[in-house]
C-alpha cells in the first residue's frame, strides 16, 4: 500500500472494502456512512482510484477492472442516502465498459458525484483529523487542496498469496502477478495449463460478477465433458405433497427487511403485527433476510408446526426470488402454488423511501391483498415434456462455434446456421486479436477444422432461421438455406449473432474520403496488405459513442485502436501516429501492459478529447476525395486546439445488434435494448440466459467484448443449454389459462390474443360439432392475455383467477376505508 | 495559449530536427517518456510547481508532442531535483532525470552562457547570491 495516502496512518483513510461493510446493514455501523475516528456522518468524502494498480512502481501493472464501477456504486449510494455529503471520486481513466456501465457512471455524475482527473500526490491530516489530498485536476491544470472527512482508496485486487502453492500443488502455471495462467488467452482462457483444471472467475485475473459468472459457467461444461458415462440428472427431490383441499386456510407472512433496504424505509414490525390480526394468519414474523438458508429453514419448520398451507413472503420481487421460496414450499411438502409474494420492497421501500408513513402504509395493503388471495390459493400440477437433445446455434462465429464444441464434448448434438458462406464470422474480416497479436486465421481455422471433423455438429451455411415453434425441449425451425428450405427440431437455442459497426451518417466526413476508414476496414486492408504508406495516422476512437443518440460505450474499441496502431509503426515505422481518445479503457488481462508496452515501444501520441468537443474531420478543397485531410482536436490536458495533418484516419465506431436481430427479437419473442442487443434475463445472477427458457446468448449478440469474454461466455451458454437437454424432461407452468368449454363459444378472440401460439380452436370433447379453445400447457406462459381477452369469460388464468383478483382488489379497497 | 512567457534560448539554435526533441532526451535520460499517463502525480507533489510556468508533467507532455519552447520554461531550472516525482510516479518514470536532460540540451550547446563581466556594477549587487549560483551552473553544467 502506497504509504503517501496514509493508510494505517490516519483513522479516516479507509479502502474501498471497508467502506462496503461501512454502506452493509450487516457491517459495524449498520449501514450509517461514519467516519472511523469518531463516529460521526462526514461532511465530505474522497476516493483515490488505481492505488497500486497500473503502477509500474510500487504495485501491480494490471488494471483491477472493477475499481471504476464499485467506487460509482459506492458514491452513487453514498449520495443518493445522504444528499449533502460532498463526494468526489480522483482517477486517471474510468473504465465504465461494460453493459450499460457508462450510463451508471453518467447517472453518478447527475447525482452530484464530482470526477477529477488527477492522481492525488500525497495527504495528511488536519488536527480535526480530516484529511488534504494534494492533486494535480489534469482538466483545469490547477494544483489543487482539497479537504474531506474521509479518504476511501481503491485498492488494486490482488490475487490470494496462497495461489502459488496452490498452483504448484495442482501443478498448473501462475503468471509473473500471482494469477492462474490459462492455457492460451485467446482461444482457450477458460483452461489452465494441465488437462482437467479449469479457471473460473478472479482466479485468472480480476473480473466482474457477470464475467465471473459466465466464465463459471463454462468451466462448468469444461468439467462436465471428460465424465463420461454420467448420469442423467433427475432434479432435486422433493418429499410428497400434502393435500390441502380440505384444509381450512393456514396463512404464515414473513416479512423481510432486505437488511435496510426495506427496514429502514418502513415499520417491517407494524407490518407483522397488523397481518396477525387478519383472518386466517396464523403465524407472521419478520426476519432480516428471509431468503437467507436460516430463514427458509425457519419457514419448514412453522409449516411443520403450525401446520401451515399457504405462506407469503413480503419481500421483493418474485421475479428473482420466488423460484426459492417455492422450493422451500416444495421441501416442506406443500404445493409450490400455495405461495404468494407481497413486493413491498419495489413498491413500497424503494418508491416511497422519503415518506415512511406512506410506506408502511402501503405495504400493510399490500400484505392484507396478498392475504386475500392466499385464502383462494389452490395447488396445481404441472406439465411434463419430453426433450428435443439438441441445440441450435444461431451464427458461426467463434462464440457460435465454441458453443458446439462446447456441447459437442458434453457429448450434445447441435446445428450451426451461418448467414454467411463461411464459418468465422467477424473475426474473417479481421487481422489479429488484442491483447496479443494472434492473427486470427489462427484462431478460426483451427475451429472451423474441429468443428467439421465433430460428427455432433452440423452446419448450415448460407442459412437464415425463417420460422420458429415450439418450446423449450420441443423447438421446431425453419430454415432457409439458398433457395432449399428445411425443417428442423431442437431443445435449446443458443443467439451467437454478434455485432455491427453502428451507421456514422457522414459524421467525421466518413464515406467522403478514401482515407477515412472504420478499424473494420482498416483490419480488413491490413490483414490484405492493401495499404499505402502513410505518413501521419491518426485514430480517433469513440466515433458515434457515449453521446445523446447512443449513450453507451463500445468496450472493445479502446483496445482495437492500441492494437491496430501497433500494427500501424510496425508496418511503417516511420509514420507518426496518434491516438485520440477519451477514457483508456482497456481493463481485461494483459492489457493494460500491452498498452503501456505500445505507449513505450512505438511512441504513439495519446490525446485526450473532452466529450462536448469532438474532434473535427476537415477536408482538402481541391481533393476532398484522396486528398489528406486535417484534424482538429481539443488537447483536454494541455487545454488547447491541435491541428493534425493526417493521409489515415481510421475511426473506431461505435457498435450495435447485428443486422438480424429484429427478425430473432420477433421470432425468438426474446427483448432487446435501445442498441439492439439482447437482454439477459439479470445482468450478474443470469447473464447467460434470456427470460424465455430454453434460450441463450453468448458473444457480442449480448454485448461487444473481446475474445477471452466472449469465448468465456459461449462455453458458458453452452453449460447453460446442456441443463436441458442432460434432462430427460422437464416440467412446465403450474401457472396455465384454463378452459371453462362449457361457456367458450369458440369466436377465437383469445387465439389471436395468444403471443405464444398456445391456443387452438378444436371440436368440443363432447359435442364434436362446435369449436372450442384448446390451450397447449406446455406452450402456455401465463400472461393472462386469453383470460383478459375472452368476450365471455370461458377462460381462467391459473393461480390469478377473477375470483382472487377481486378478493385482492376488495381487500386493497378495504384496508383504505378503514384508515 | 502559451505559458512559456520569456525566450532566453533561441530554440532553433539547438539545430534540432524535427521530432529529435525526445529522442535526445531520453537518450540523455535513459527514461521513457511516452509511458506517461498525464495523471498529474509528479506535480502535485513538486514543493515548486506554484512558481513553475509548466507542471513537470506538462514538460513531459510538450516534449512528447515535440514543443521546443519547453526548453524556454523555467521549470527546468527550477527543479530542485528532491526526486519526489520520481518516488511517487506510478509509471516508474524518473521525471527528475528528464528535467535534468533538458538542462543538459541547453548547457551542452553553450547557448545561454552568462559572462559575469557583461553584468552591470549595479545589478551585481541586488542580484541575489543564488541567482549567481544558478547562472554559473548553466555556465559549468
Amino acid at each position: 500500500m502506497r504509504k503517501e495516502y496514509g493508510y494505517g496512518k490516519y483513522d479516516n483513510v479507509i479502502t474501498a472494502l471497508q467502506f462496503e461493510r461501512l454502506l452493509s446493514s450487516f457491517g459495524p455501523t449498520e449501514g450509517k456512512v461514519s467516519r472511523p475516528s469518531d463516529g460521526k456522518k462526514p461532511k465530505s468524502i474522497g476516493w483515490i482510484q488505481c492505488v497500486g494498480s497500473r503502477s509500474e512502481q510500487l504495485g501491480f501493472p494490471y488494471c483491477s477492472r472493477v475499481c471504476c464501477m464499485y467506487a460509482t456504486k459506492e458514491a452513487s449510494i453514498a449520495k443518493e442516502a445522504n444528499p449533502d455529503i460532498d463526494i468526489t471520486i480522483y482517477y486517471m481513466d474510468i473504465r465504465a465498459y461494460g453493459k450499460d456501465f457508462q450510463q451508471y457512471y453518467d447517472h453518478a455524475k447527475d447525482l452530484g458525484v464530482k470526477y477529477i482527473r488527477g492522481r492525488p500526490s500525497s495527504v495528511y491530516e488536519n488536527p480535526d483529523e480530516s484529511i488534504t489530498i494534494k492533486y494535480k485536476d489534469t482538466l483545469t491544470g490547477k494544483i489543487e487542496e482539497s479537504t474531506v472527512d474521509m479518504l476511501v482508496l481503491s485498492t488494486a485486487i490482488m490475487p490470494n498469496k496462497d495461489n502459488k502453492r496452490l498452483g504448484e500443488a495442482l501443478g498448473v502455471d501462475v503468471d509473473e502477478n500471482g494469477f492462474f495462467k490459462q492455457d492460451s488467452l485467446l482461444t482457450d482462457p477458460i483452461q489452465s495449463t494441465r488437462d482437467g483444471i479449469f479457471l473460473a472467475g478472479c482466479i485468472q485475473g480480476p473480473k466482474d460478477i457477470p464475467d465471473s459468472v459466465s466464465m463459471a459457467s463454462g468451466a462448468a461444461a469444461k468439467a462436465v465433458a471428460p465424465i463420461k458415462d454420467r448420469e442423467k440428472h433427475i432434479g432435486k427431490e422433493f418429499p410428497p405433497e400434502r393435500d390441502v383441499t380440505n384444509e381450512k386456510p393456514k396463512i404464515g407472512v414473513f416479512v423481510c427487511h432486505c437488511g435496510k433496504n426495506v427496514a429502514n424505509y418502513l415499520d417491517v414490525e407494524k407490518v407483522t403485527e397488523d397481518a396477525k390480526k387478519l383472518p386466517n394468519v396464523e403465524y407472521a414474523d419478520h426476519m432480516m433476510f428471509v431468503c437467507s438458508e436460516d430463514s427458509c429453514k425457519k419457514i419448514k419448520e412453522m409449516i411443520q408446526e403450525k401446520g401451515l398451507n399457504r405462506i407469503i413472503v413480503a419481500a421483493c420481487s418474485p421475479r428473482t426470488h420466488g423460484g426459492l421460496f417455492q422450493d422451500t414450499l416444495m421441501e416442506a411438502g406443500l404445493n409450490k402454488y400455495l405461495f404468494e409474494m407481497a413486493n413491498i420492497r419495489n413498491h413500497c421501500s424503494w418508491v416511497h423511501s422519503d415518506d415512511w408513513n406512506a410506506a408502511t402504509d402501503k405495504a400493510i395493503k399490500l400484505v392484507s391483498a396478498s392475504v386475500a388471495k392466499a385464502r383462494h390459493l389452490e395447488s396445481l400440477t404441472e406439465e411434463e415434456f419430453s426433450i428435443y437433445p439438441s441445440t441450435l446455434i444461431i451464427g458461426g462465429g467463434v462464440s457460435g462455434m465454441k458453443a458446439a464444441l462446447a456441447l459437442a464434448k458434453m457429448g450434445i448434438k447441435s446445428i450451426i446456421i451461418e448467414k454467411e458462406s463461411k464459418l468465422g464470422g467477424r473475426l474473417r474480416h479481421l487481422h489479429s486479436m488484442f491483447p496479443s497479436d494472434m492473427k486470427s486465421e489462427e484462431i478460426i481455422d483451427p475451429l472451423i477444422k474441429e468443428i467439421t471433423k465433430n460428427k455432433l455438429i452440423t452446419v448450415m451455411l448460407d442459412s437464415e432461421l425463417e420460422d420458429l415453434e415450439g418450446y423449450i425441449g420441443n423447438y421446431k425451425g425453419k430454415i432457409k438455406q439458398k433457395e432449399m428450405k428445411k425443417e428442423i427440431e431442437f431443445g435449446t437455442i443458443i443467439v451467437a449473432t454478434g455485432f455491427r459497426e453502428i451507421d456514422l451518417k457522414g459524421k467525421y466526413q466518413y464515406g467522403k474520403n478514401k482515407n477515412i476508414v472504420s478499424q473494420t476496414e482498416l483490419e480488413t486492408k491490413l490483414k490484405n496488405n492493401d495499404l499505402k504508406k502513410p505518413k501521419n495516422v491518426v485514430f480517433i476512437n469513440c466515433a458515434g459513442a457515449m453521446d445523446e443518440e447512443r449513450p453507451y460505450c463500445c468496450r472493445v474499441g479502446c483496445g482495437v485502436s492500441i492494437k491496430n496502431a501497433k500494427l500501424l509503426s510496425q508496418k511503417f515505422p516511420k509514420a507518426k501516429t496518434y491516438l485520440l481518445y477519451r477514457d483508456m479503457r482497456v481493463f481485461g488481462k494483459e492489457e493494460e501492459e500491452y498498452y503501456s508496452d505500445v505507449l513505450k515501444n512505438y511512441h504513439v501520441i495519446t490525446i485526450r478529447y473532452p466529450g462536448d468537443k469532438k474532434p473535427e474531420v476537415v477536408l482538402d478543397k481541391n481533393n476532398p476525395k484522396d486528398g489528406p485531410v486535417t484534424i482538429k482536436v481539443y488537447d483536454d490536458l494541455l487545454k488547447e486546439e491541435m491541428t493534425i495533418p493526417a493521409d489515415l484516419v481510421a475511426l473506431t465506431v461505435n457498435t450495435e445488434g447485428g443486422a438480424e436481430t429484429e427478425k430473432l427479437k420477433n421470432m425468438l419473442k426474446v427483448p432487446v435494448d435501445a442498441a439492439g442487443f439482447f437482454i439477459e434475463t439479470h445482468a450478474k445472477i443470469k447473464p447467460l440466459d434470456f427470460s424465455t427458457s430454453g434460450i441463450y446468448m453468448c458473444g457480442a449478440a449480448h454485448y461487444p467484448k473481446n475474445l477471452v469474454d466472449s469465448i468465456a461466455q459461449a462455453e458458458g451458454a453452452a453449460s447453460r443449454a446442456s441443463i436441458p437437454i442432460s434432462q430427460e424432461k422437464m416440467k412446465g407452468e403450474g401457472i396455465v389459462s384454463e378452459v371453462n368449454e362449457d361457456l367458450c363459444r369458440g369466436c377465437g378472440t383469445c387465439e389471436s390474443a395468444c403471443a405464444y401460439s398456445a391456443i387452438e380452436m378444436k371440436p368440443h370433447p363432447r359435442d364434436p360439432t362446435r369449436l372450442v379453445a384448446e390451450v397447449n400447457r406446455a406452450l402456455c406462459k401465463g400472461c393472462g392475455s386469453c383470460a383478459a381477452a375472452c368476450l365471455n369469460s370461458a377462460i381462467e388464468q391459473k393461480g390469478y383467477k377473477s375470483k382472487q383478483i377481486n378478493v385482492m382488489i376488495t381487500a386493497l379497497i378495504e384496508q383504505g376505508a378503514a384508515k | 495559449m502559451n505559458k512559456i512567457s520569456d525566450e532566453n534560448v533561441d530554440v532553433n539554435a539547438l539545430k534540432l530536427k524535427k521530432g529529435d526533441l525526445v529522442k535526445e532526451v531520453e537518450d540523455l535520460c535513459g527514461e521513457n517518456l511516452f509511458g506517461c499517463y498525464q495523471c498529474g502525480t509528479c506535480s502535485a507533489g513538486c514543493p515548486f510547481v506554484e512558481d513553475m510556468d509548466l507542471s513537470p508533467d506538462e514538460v513531459i507532455r510538450y516534449v512528447i508532442l515535440d514543443k521546443k519552447e519547453v526548453l524556454n520554461s523555467k521549470t527546468i531550472w527550477l527543479c530542485a531535483a528532491c526526486y519526489t516525482c520520481a518516488e511517487r510516479c506510478p509509471r516508474d518514470i524518473n521525471i527528475t532525470k528528464i528535467m535534468e536532460a533538458l538542462r543538459q540540451i541547453i548547457l551542452r550547446k553553450n547557448i545561454d552562457r552568462t559572462n559575469l563581466t557583461d553584468i552591470p556594477m549595479e545589478e551585481k549587487g541586488s542580484i541575489p547570491q543564488l541567482a549567481f549560483v544558478c547562472l554559473f551552473r548553466k555556465n559549468v553544467g
